[in-house]
């Protein structure tokens, strides 16, 4: 049982980055995209890769997770510089239905549909970590890192240049903001952030395959970060949480068959985007004025 | 030879593509609401003719599928986008509820169908060959047939009728139409019917020929916004041709790529026309500048 919940807090702390990160392109930048779990994916099979050809230490590990999503944002940021609404969303949806094609003919960079197996447990600076315990104190450690680095950014003049934009672009343009800047960066800094995550969750599972970069990764991805409160830095992490439990919780529910749960994880998280739309824009960590500024 | 066998089941693809990309082109065009629930509109009406053709025939089952299919569109359109549109509209509260919906709708029928594959079998599916090496089935002439008609009628209830009229002025003024005493709520119920029931025949030829699976919606819904704006946003010529280009691409790209490209090949065509040419095909160039 505390094997289970060990478990479970991991993928809370590695799934609360992902929402921050996703946080930073939808709830600061205003940039909608629907393809977080493409660069979740690119840090996962790059932290994998290094870890099993170079050295598995997390830190080198996560580094290099980094570095792959952050240099592969350039696929978002190209389109979010040229358009946005109904159009970027498009974009990022064709961006999500390619790269799942490209993950599963990758060869052996992304092990194709097999994925890669035998990924070794990680080390920090010599010390072995793979254990459960361990893994979660540093799981823990990046999700409280992450959270410090986007509040001090997005507290910073970077952040408010970045709301600026996401209000109005040509209000923060004719302030002096260099849009194109700011975008790109918003793009870089929240997609390397996805691919830390994925370096911890390829550690985690010790296996990585295409299974987990699709697009209902990303639909679940945006559903916490929405849920939760898009542009609060607790308000993602929440959402992640919440729905990370949810399908533990409707294990005690007697009258959900087992085999039915991931169905009605999603009906559920489904529904709330509605109601929480209908009701509460904001989220549920939003401002209690009810309205979400956008 | 493979290039024209190629080219026809790409026709046929896109032919489908074409009919359920003008439902959401109409409905985007006149009440500017980007309707993503419409993949699930298509999902409801495929399932609907699945679950009812076996027991009581053909015309019950495209019935019960259009029925369903206008229901959830005019019902969307009721009961979560107006509700959304009085206190904000924002494309981006829009978008999410919207894409809630089908979320909702796709695990629904992933309980009561299953997550495996599901269709219909006819002797329609079934290949001829027509001159020797190539096959065609009689569905194709079916879906263009019914392809033609359906999108004859719209076209002609766009530009002859009075509702059309009310529709297309709709689309470019809507506080002008009130001015007018016409009524926009009605209107765009009525938008939401016709673009919905458009979704209907590709549901039905696609149960018949290459399945339907749960996760369908988002393919559809997918195609839809490809379609959309490599025609143009807006433009129900331009997500018809649109529609068509992505079938024919995404088939005749199995003859130089791997299967598995196919798909892809037609999102390599929407990120082109997004980066290259945001306006698409028959778009006008004020779309895409506008502030959302």
């Amino acid at each position: 049982m505390s094997a289970y919940l060990v478990n479970l807090g991991t993928l809370v702390a590695i799934f609360g980055i992902l929402a921050a990160s996703l946080n930073v392109l939808i709830g600061y930048g205003g940039i909608f995209s629907i393809a977080h779990a493409v660069f979740f994916g690119v840090g996962a099979y790059a932290g994998a890769q290094a870890a099993m050809l170079v050295s598995p230490d997390v830190l080198l590990c996560c580094a290099c997770g980094a570095v792959a999503a952050g240099a592969a944002s350039l696929a978002l940021a190209i389109p979010a510089l040229r358009v946005r609404g109904e159009y970027l969303v498009a974009a990022s949806l064709g961006l999500q239905m390619l790269a799942v094609t490209v993950f599963t003919s990758g060869g052996q960079v992304t092990g194709g549909m097999g994925g890669l197996v035998g990924i070794p447990g990680p080390t920090l600076l010599g010390i072995d970590v793979s254990g459960p315990l361990p893994f979660l104190g540093v799981c823990g450690a990046a999700l409280l890192g992450t959270l410090v680095l986007v509040g001090v950014l997005m507290r910073g003049s970077f952040g408010r240049g970045l709301t600026a934009l996401r209000d109005s672009e040509s209000a923060a343009e004719a302030f002096g903001k260099d849009v194109r800047v700011l975008k790109a960066l918003a793009v870089a800094l929240g997609c390397a952030l996805a691919g830390v995550a994925g370096t911890l969750f390829a550690f985690g599972q010790q296996f990585v395959n295409v299974e987990t970069f699709t697009l209902e990764q990303s639909t679940l991805l945006m559903a916490m970060v929405i849920i939760g409160g898009a542009g609060t830095l607790a308000g993602p992490v929440a959402g992640a949480a919440l729905l990370m439990l949810l399908p533990a919780l409707l294990t005690f529910l007697p009258f959900v068959p087992p085999t039915e749960i991931g169905a009605v994880q999603q009906g559920i998280y489904g529904l709330l985007m509605v109601l929480l739309m209908l009701f509460r824009p904001a989220g549920i960590m939003g401002l209690a004025t009810g309205r979400r500024v956008s | 030879m493979l290039v024209l066998q190629l080219l026809f089941s790409g026709v046929q693809t896109g032919l489908i593509y074409a009919l359920t990309a003008a439902g959401f082109a109409l409905i985007f065009g006149a009440t500017r609401i980007f309707h993503v629930a419409h993949g699930a509109t298509f999902a409801i009406a495929g399932y609907a003719f699945v679950a009812v053709q076996p027991g009581y025939g053909w015309a019950a089952g495209c019935l019960v599928a259009l029925l369903l299919a206008v229901l959830f569109g005019v019902g969307m359109e009721r009961l979560v986008y107006r509700p959304i549109a009085r206190h904000e509209a924002s494309f981006f509260t829009v978008f999410v509820a919207a894409f809630g919906a089908s979320v909702v709708v796709q695990s629904l029928i992933e309980v009561g169908f299953g997550r495996s594959f599901t269709s219909i079998s006819t002797p329609l599916t079934r290949a001829v060959a027509v001159v020797p090496g190539l096959y065609v089935a009689p569905v194709l002439g079916i879906a263009a047939v019914v392809a033609v008609v359906m999108l004859g009628l719209v076209a002609g209830l766009l530009a002859r009728t009075r509702v059309g009229l009310g529709l297309r002025a709709l689309a470019s003024n809507p506080e002008l139409l009130r001015v007018f005493g016409l009524s926009s709520r009605r209107l765009s119920m009525l938008a939401f019917a016709v673009g919905s029931a458009l979704a209907v025949p590709g549901a039905v030829l696609t149960a018949m020929t290459s399945g339907l699976t749960p996760s369908i919606s988002a393919h559809v819904m997918l195609i839809s916004l490809a379609a959309t704006v490599v025609g143009g946003i807006g433009s129900l010529p331009g997500a018809v041709v649109a529609g068509l280009l992505l079938g024919v691409t995404e088939n005749l790209a199995v003859a130089v790529l791997d299967t598995q490209w196919s798909e892809a090949a037609g999102f390599v065509l929407l990120f082109v026309f997004i980066v290259f040419k945001p306006r698409g095909l028959f778009g006008s160039a004020l779309a895409v500048g506008g502030t959302r």
